[in-house]
This record gives structure tokens, C-alpha cells and sequence, in this order.
């Protein structure tokens, strides 16, 4: 990380952002006290980039996912996606937002057990009603390169698979953005690298926007820049690093 | 969302399978009592068991021939207890359902977060849930249906010739009462189903992100207003079990704690971790780790536990009360026997006593009457009697008017029938006799009420010879002379008893009859409770498989997992039976209250052997169902290394 980060939040970019993160704080309150998980994050995503999210345990970068994403609220601040903004909105017209527009990938429990690979898949079209079509549906398996698989149930997978069928499904609503959660923190490093790879090229060929948490380096090297998050706030940034130099980056931070 | 429904049915055939099994089992029960009933309905005695009646009309009524059948053709006894097995049956499923729904939801929060997750609207969530249970529905009832309409022959060949049934019965055309019971058990499902269908939309996409799925502790206000009416329901309907219901206080006893179990069930959620924490109170002074554990799973899930509870709560409760609630039924019914009987020996039997030493014999006629009113006519026992001697052989004191009176066309009634239908002395009650002859009775006098001992109806001992000649006295009131020893003339008369092992015996008639309606009227409900139980442990337990992988990989033992099985599953259990317990004591307080006033000396029998009985099966079905799934979990855990691998 350079000594002169800029400081957030960066400078309005002239293209309208795919997502916007303005003064965001969020407070857990519970019996023990309160907790500000977030103190005040305020980041323009611009479209068809790829963001890593890096910090300590506790440092609040899933919460800010999950504040980004609309599936929790946060204590005060705004989202806005592609110029809707997620406060506004109840939770139907959410649900309908975040299935035209986001697509999700988590470590673990991705997908419905009792659906095959195919029907996984093609859930999100049956969700807004429409009829999949048969070749939408293959199509995408082949791009994770898992045509042959449509019939199996998750089960049958290794874990690579069934995140591949994970992306698979996010990418068949071709969503704007992509959330994902240490998408690859139960895989080796071999499949890892092909779910990234799968992400890159969601940027690279479709211009679809990815925000990933990660606390992996070697993950984090694939994106575009990785934001490091500390005690709730953004701290600094790197842009097209190497493992080597975000791995130092981060142990400077949990210094 | 109904092709997401049938698929995620095949998924949790365990979850389901409880449901299954307990839909199954209700709409059996409906359906047999459905298909007797139209059995019963289909009878036609032959004409001469009847007699056809006019009523009287009036008050814009138009007078109406009906049949009344005597009481050698009567059905209405069966029909009486189908229609009390139905309501039970009903009543239960209703409640198994619910919660088998609700445990089902509880349990896939982390999937149906995950559905919200990738697009779904709460409401499509909830058809999905109503979906499922509709599939689950579907199947269960057909397979109930079927497998009454099997059955229908044996129970009704079991029913025939009996008290209850002195006929021959046989099955009617099915479809109508099958398609009444598999109605009826869609629509319970659907009931049971959408309260666990709206939490189910109300699950948040993030839930998808939370291994520990643990639920929310905080119940709805709309539960807790529902819970706190029908116990403001239950505690009316326990005052009103008080001396001047008289006839009323016995179904009320049986029907106050199925409104009790509804309030406890729907704030089980508050209720049973408080009770939870004082049972808990040895079980971790005593044990080690295991108990503790226990009372925190117990706590820590208020709404799973209380779904645990649920029908060992409703089982002990409402079989408890009605077996306390019909043994002190009999105790006073022994009580007002005995203070009734004022001869010393009773004969059985209708042969003529004509022994030396005998001072006079009270041999009533029961005969039957059917009394006729404006827009009825029913069906009476009556008692042809001498007053001058039965007024010293039974206690026949007069409330009003003389009963030395009764002579020619006239009546005694007792103060129970005068109080239902208005009688004073001086009235007269129209008749028809088995002879088909109208009479019209006047009210002589209201004597005081002696069940077992005096009909309602008493007439003169000329009036019942001459409507019925057939009749004969089945059981004679004897005074011996004066100097003669009742214990030695007992001995030369045959068929003779001392008066009090003749009450004994009465008592244990009654006592007799009342188990039998107890097994008719209990036994489907306990069998089908004993599923719920079992059924409801074993989704519980089957559902712990990661908890007990991790606790393993953390070096509990497998036996300490399984104490900590066995104190979680006793600990629920008493629980539910000391919140049944405790409605079955106040519940026979009040009854018995309400039957001794007015009659001293009542006997008090607990049936301390069936009561203890229902607990210890209550709490061996509980902890067995869970242990056995827990053993399995743990062998098929014992080679499995990870908290790695995934559903």
C-alpha cells in the first residue's frame, strides 16, 4: 500500500457508478452494548470492475457486503444501484431488484439440495416467472464448464462444481453486479483459481460489476483493486497487486 | 412454486414423514368415524323396534311424524361416541399438524433464506410452504381414506351387537363420509400449514448467510393475544364446572382442557422455557457438562422445544382430565347410589320373592315411554312403582306434591327433568307407550334425583302393567320383617345381595362403562399422540447431525452426547407433564367439587395406576425417540471427519 492513499472517498468518476456506497455506518446493538461494525464507508463501484474487499476478522467487510447488497439496513448512509436507490424500496420490490440485478456467491450453501444442477440453475428465471429457455440454461453451464452435469443433484458435486453451478445461476439473470463472500475459501487452490477466473471474465467479456470479500491474497490478486477495510472504515487501496505485495499490505494492517 | 414444492417434499422426507404419518393417522380416525356414522344412519330397524309419533307442534311448528326406535334398535349411543372420537381426532390432528409444519419451517431457515436470496418474494415463499403441505396433504388423506375404508368392516362388526349398537351393522356407501374426511383433512393441513407458511415468509435473505440458524426468541403479539384469549376461554369455562352445571360439569371437564392446550400451546414459547429453567434446577446440580447442555438447548430454542412439547402437553392433559374427571363421576355416582338405597337387601332378577321374613318387596317395572313435545319426541325410562313401599325402600322424598297421588294417569318426575323441561305439579306431559296407546300424565310430584336407583319418570305400578305386560322387574328392593336379620335372609333368598356389596357392584358397572368409553374415546387419540411424540423427536433429533459432528470433532463423547440427548428429551418432558398435570389436577378439583355438594361421604378414587401409566409412556416415547436417531446420527458421525462437509 502507498503511504499516500488517497483519502475516501475517492473523487466522483464522470460515468455514473454500478453501485454506490454513501456515508455508510452500521450499529449492532445487543445486550453487551453496541457494536459499529461500520463507521462511515463512502466508495463509488464503476461498472465492470472488479473490487476485492480485505480486512482483519471483525474489520466489517461482510457486513458492508451485506449493507451493499441490500440484505441488511444499514444504520444510516445509502446504497444506490445503478441509480435506484435500496433504501426506498420495501422488501418485494427488493427481492425484485436483487433478482434482476444481483447475483450471489458464498463459501458454503449455495445451492437448493433437492434441485438438480439444471433446475439450480434455471431457479432464478422460474422465480420471475418465465419459462427458462433450455439453451440459456445450457449455455451458461458450458460457460463454467459443466455441460454433461445438468442432471446431477449438488451432492454429487465436489465443492469446485457446486460453486461453478453457483456462478452459473448468478450469471443466467446476467446481473449487473456480482456479491460474493469467500467464494473460494473451502476449495484448493487449483479450483480456486478457476472460480476467479470465472468472475475475471464475468468483467472482462460482460462488463458485469464484481464486489468480492475475500481474506485471501492470491484471491484478491484477480481483482482490478482491493479495498482494505479496518475497524469500519476504508484505509487504503491497491490497484492491480500481486499476492505478495497484498499479503504485506494486509499484515501491516493487523499490525 | 409448485414444482419447487414437490421437489423440495422428496428432499425432507424426513421432515414430511411426520406429517405424513400424523395426516395419515387423523383422517383415518375421521374416516372411520365418518363411514360408522353413515353406517348407523343407514340402519332401519325392523318397524316393530319403533314406534311412529306426532309431536305436538305449535309456536308455528306443524306437527311432524317421526320414528323413535326403542332402545333394543337404538344406534344413537354409537353415534354419540363416533361423534366424540371425530371431534378428539379432529381436534388433535389439527394441532400435530400445526406443529409438525411449524417445526418443518423452523428448520430450513438457512434454505428458505437462501430462495429469498436468489429472487423469491415472501409471498412466493409462503405458496411454496402451502404448496408442500398441500402434496403432503394429498397423499396422507388418500392413504387415511383408504386404509378406513379397509377397516370399516372389522370396526363395524366389533360395534354391532353391543350397548352401544344392540344391532347388526353394516357398512353404507363410502364415497360420502371419505370425501368428508379427506375434505376435512385438507383443509386441517391447510390451517396447520399457513401460520408455519407465514413465518416462512418472513425469513430474511441474509438467514441464507447463518450457519446457526438459530431462530429469533421473540414470538408474534398475535400469538400471544390468541394464547391469552383462550386462556381467558379455558379459565370461564373452569369456572362454570361448579355444582349448578349438574349434568353439564362432565363435558366440560373433557372439552376445558382441549381450549387449556391451546392456550399453553400457542405460549409454549414463553411458558416453557420458564418452567424449563426450574426443572433444569437439579438436572445441572446433579450432572456435569450434560445437563447444562441440555437446559441451554432447551432455553436457547423456545420455539423447537415448545413444538417438542406440544403433544405430550396434550396428550396428558386432556387424557388425564378425562380419566380423573369419569373416576370421580363414578365415586359420586357410588355415593348417590348409597344414600338412595334405604332396604337392606337388593334381589336381582325378575323371580317373585316369597321367602318368610319378608316384610314387603319393591319390585318396580321398568317400562319406556316416549315423551312428545311441540317439535321433538324422545325416547324415557320410566319406573312402574307402589309409593307406599317404594318410599320406604328408596330414598323418594317429595320437593312438591304428594306421591301418595300417584294413581290412575298420573307421574312422578325428578327434580332433575322438572328442572329441564319446566314440569311443576299439576302439568301434564303428554305420552306414547311401547303399545302405541297416547297418554296424558299429570305431574303428581318432583322427588329428589337418585341416579342409578330412580328413572326420571315414575308411574303407577298398574299404569306400566297395562302398556307393557311384557315387562318385568329386573332388580327388587327387599324390607325384611321385623326381628328377621337382613345378613341371614340374604342367604334363603336367591339372587339376593346386602345393599351395600349391591351399590359396590352398581359403582363398579359404572366404572366398567367408563373404561370402555375411555379406550374407545382415548385409544385412537393416545396411539396417534404416541406417533406425534416419537414423530417429532425424531425430525428433531435427525435435524442435529452437524451439531453432533462438531461436538464430536470438540471431544464429547458419544455418550455424553447421548446424556445430553437424554436430559434435553426428559427435560421437555416434564415440562409438558407438569403443565398437564397441573391441568388435570385443577380440572378434577373442580369436578369433584361440583359432584360431592349436597352428598356426604363421597370415596375418593384416584386411578393412580392409568394417570402414572399415561406419564411414564408420555416420557419413555419422548426420550426413546430421540435417543434412537441419536445413536444412529453418532455411528454414522463417528466416520465422517468433517464440519466441511455440506448438505
Amino acid at each position: 500500500m502507498t503511504a499516500t492513499a488517497p483519502a475516501y472517498p475517492f473523487t466522483a468518476p464522470a460515468e455514473p457508478p454500478a453501485l454506490l456506497l454513501d456515508g455508510i455506518t452500521k450499529t449492532y446493538r445487543s445486550k453487551a452494548g453496541a457494536v459499529d461494525a461500520l463507521r462511515g464507508v463512502t466508495y463509488h463501484f464503476a461498472r465492470g470492475s472488479f473490487t476485492a474487499v480485505m480486512g482483519p476478522s471483525g474489520s466489517g467487510k461482510s457486513t458492508l457486503l451485506q449493507c451493499a447488497a441490500g440484505l441488511d439496513h444499514p444504520t444510516t448512509g445509502t446504497v444506490v444501484l445503478n441509480g435506484v436507490t435500496l433504501l426506498g424500496l420495501n422488501e418485494v420490490e427488493l427481492t425484485k431488484l436483487r433478482r434482476a440485478e444481483m447475483g450471489f456467491v458464498f463459501q458454503a450453501y449455495n445451492l437448493l439440495p433437492s434441485l438438480t444442477v439444471y433446475d439450480n440453475v434455471a431457479l432464478p428465471l422460474r422465480l420471475t416467472g418465465r419459462r427458462p429457455a433450455r439453451n440459456d440454461v445450457q449455455r451458461v453451464l458450458e460457460q463454467v464448464g459443466l455441460e454433461g452435469k445438468a442432471k446431477r443433484r449438488p451432492a454429487e458435486l465436489s465443492g469446485g462444481q457446486q460453486q461453478r453451478v453457483a456462478i452459473a445461476r448468478a450469471l443466467i439473470t446476467r446481473p449487473s453486479v456480482f456479491f460474493a463472500d469467500e467464494p473460494t475459501g473451502a476449495l484448493d487452490s487449483g479450483t480456486s483459481r478457476q472460480i476467479l477466473g470465472l468472475l475475471r471474465e464475468a468483467t472482462d467479456r460482460a462488463g458485469q460489476t464484481v464486489v468480492m470479500v475475500t481474506h485471501d491474497p492470491v484471491a484478491a490478486a484477480y481483482a482490478d483493486r482491493v479495498l482494505f477495510l479496518a475497524d469500519g472504515l476504508l484505509t487504503g487501496h491497491l490497484d492491480r497487486a500481486t499476492p505478495a505485495q497484498i499479503a504485506a499490505a494486509m499484515s501491516d494492517l493487523e499490525r | 412454486m409448485f414444482f419447487l414444492s414437490r421437489q423440495t417434499v422428496g428432499r425432507h422426507r424426513s421432515l414430511y414423514a411426520g406429517s405424513f404419518v400424523a395426516l395419515a393417522v387423523g383422517v383415518f380416525l375421521l374416516g372411520l368415524a365418518a363411514t360408522a356414522t353413515a353406517a348407523t344412519v343407514a340402519y332401519h330397524g325392523p318397524a316393530s323396534a319403533s314406534i311412529s309419533v306426532t309431536t305436538l307442534g305449535g309456536d308455528g311448528t306443524p306437527p311432524q311424524t317421526v320414528k323413535v326406535p326403542l332402545s333394543d334398535a337404538d344406534v344413537s349411543g354409537l353415534q354419540t361416541v363416533l361423534s366424540m372420537v371425530g371431534t378428539i381426532s379432529g381436534f388433535i390432528t389439527v394441532f400435530v399438524i400445526a406443529s409438525t409444519f411449524a417445526f418443518a419451517v423452523a428448520s430450513r431457515r438457512q434454505e428458505l433464506g437462501l430462495l429469498r436470496l436468489i429472487g423469491a418474494t415472501p409471498r412466493q415463499i409462503r405458496r411454496m410452504v402451502l404448496g408442500e403441505a398441500v402434496v403432503v396433504a394429498l397423499a396422507a388423506s388418500l392413504t387415511g381414506a383408504v386404509a378406513a375404508q379397509l377397516a370399516t368392516p372389522f370396526l363395524l362388526s366389533k360395534a354391532s351387537y353391543t350397548e352401544l349398537a344392540p344391532v347388526k351393522l353394516e357398512p353404507a356407501s363410502p364415497w360420502v363420509p371419505l370425501a368428508i374426511a379427506v375434505g376435512a383433512g385438507l383443509l386441517v393441513a391447510m390451517l396447520g400449514a399457513r401460520s408455519a407458511a407465514r413465518r416462512a415468509g418472513r425469513v430474511a435473505p441474509i438467514d441464507a448467510l447463518r450457519e446457526a440458524a438459530l431462530e429469533p426468541p421473540r414470538i408474534g403479539p398475535a400469538r400471544i393475544v390468541f394464547g391469552l384469549l383462550f386462556l381467558a376461554g379455558a379459565i370461564t369455562m373452569l369456572t362454570l364446572i361448579r355444582p349448578s352445571s349438574d349434568e353439564g360439569a362432565v363435558p366440560l371437564a373433557m372439552f376445558t382442557p382441549m381450549v387449556i392446550v391451546i392456550a399453553l400451546t400457542l405460549l409454549a414459547p414463553l411458558v416453557v422455557p420458564l418452567v424449563g429453567r426450574v426443572w433444569a434446577l437439579p438436572l445441572v446440580a446433579w450432572t456435569q457438562v450434560s445437563g447444562r447442555l441440555a437446559r441451554s438447548n432447551v432455553l436457547a430454542a423456545p420455539r423447537r422445544s415448545a413444538s417438542l412439547a406440544a403433544p405430550i402437553l396434550a396428550i396428558s392433559a386432556i387424557a388425564g382430565s378425562m380419566v380423573l374427571s369419569l373416576s370421580f363421576a363414578a365415586d359420586s355416582a357410588e355415593a348417590t347410589i348409597r344414600d338412595a338405597v334405604r332396604a337392606p337387601i337388593v334381589v336381582t332378577g325378575a323371580a317373585p320373592v316369597d321367602v318368610a321374613g319378608v316384610k314387603a318387596v319393591d319390585a318396580g317395572l321398568p317400562v319406556q315411554l316416549v315423551r312428545v313435545a311441540a317439535d321433538y319426541a324422545e325416547l324415557e325410562d320410566a319406573e312402574g312403582i307402589d309409593p307406599g313401599i317404594a318410599a320406604q325402600t328408596r330414598d323418594l322424598t317429595e320437593l312438591s306434591g304428594k306421591l301418595s297421588d300417584l294413581t290412575g294417569n298420573t307421574v312422578a318426575v325428578s327434580k332433575e327433568m322438572s328442572g329441564f323441561e319446566g314440569y311443576d305439579v299439576g302439568d301434564e306431559i303428554p305420552v306414547v307407550f311401547a303399545d302405541q296407546a297416547s297418554v296424558k300424565l299429570r305431574v303428581v310430584a318432583v322427588v329428589k334425583n337418585a341416579f342409578g336407583v330412580n328413572p326420571s319418570f315414575l308411574l303407577p305400578l298398574d299404569l306400566a302393567r297395562k302398556h307393557a305386560p311384557d315387562a318385568q322387574a329386573e332388580r327388587s328392593f327387599v324390607l325384611p320383617a321385623d326381628g328377621v336379620d337382613p345378613g341371614e335372609l340374604v342367604k334363603r333368598l336367591p339372587g339376593a345381595q346386602l345393599a351395600a356389596d349391591w351399590e359396590a357392584d352398581q359403582a363398579e358397572g359404572v366404572r366398567k362403562g367408563n373404561r370402555v368409553g375411555l379406550v374407545m374415546l382415548l385409544g385412537p387419540a393416545a396411539l396417534y399422540s404416541a406417533i406425534a411424540i416419537a414423530n417429532t423427536l425424531l425430525m428433531g433429533s435427525l435435524q442435529r447431525r452437524q451439531e453432533f459432528v462438531t461436538s464430536r470433532l470438540l471431544g464429547a463423547t458419544p455418550a455424553q452426547l447421548r446424556r445430553m440427548v437424554l436430559w434435553e428429551s426428559s427435560l421437555v418432558g416434564a415440562v409438558a407433564l407438569s403443565l398437564g398435570t397441573a391441568t388435570t389436577v385443577t380440572v378434577g378439583v373442580l369436578i369433584r367439587h361440583a359432584m360431592t355438594a349436597g352428598v356426604a361421604d363421597v370415596p375418593v378414587t384416584v386411578p393412580w395406576g392409568i394417570l402414572l401409566g399415561i406419564g411414564a409412556l408420555c416420557l419413555i416415547l419422548a426420550v426413546g425417540s430421540a435417543l434412537a436417531p441419536t445413536t444412529y446420527l453418532l455411528r454414522v458421525a463417528a466416520g465422517e471427519t468433517g464440519v466441511q462437509q455440506r448438505e
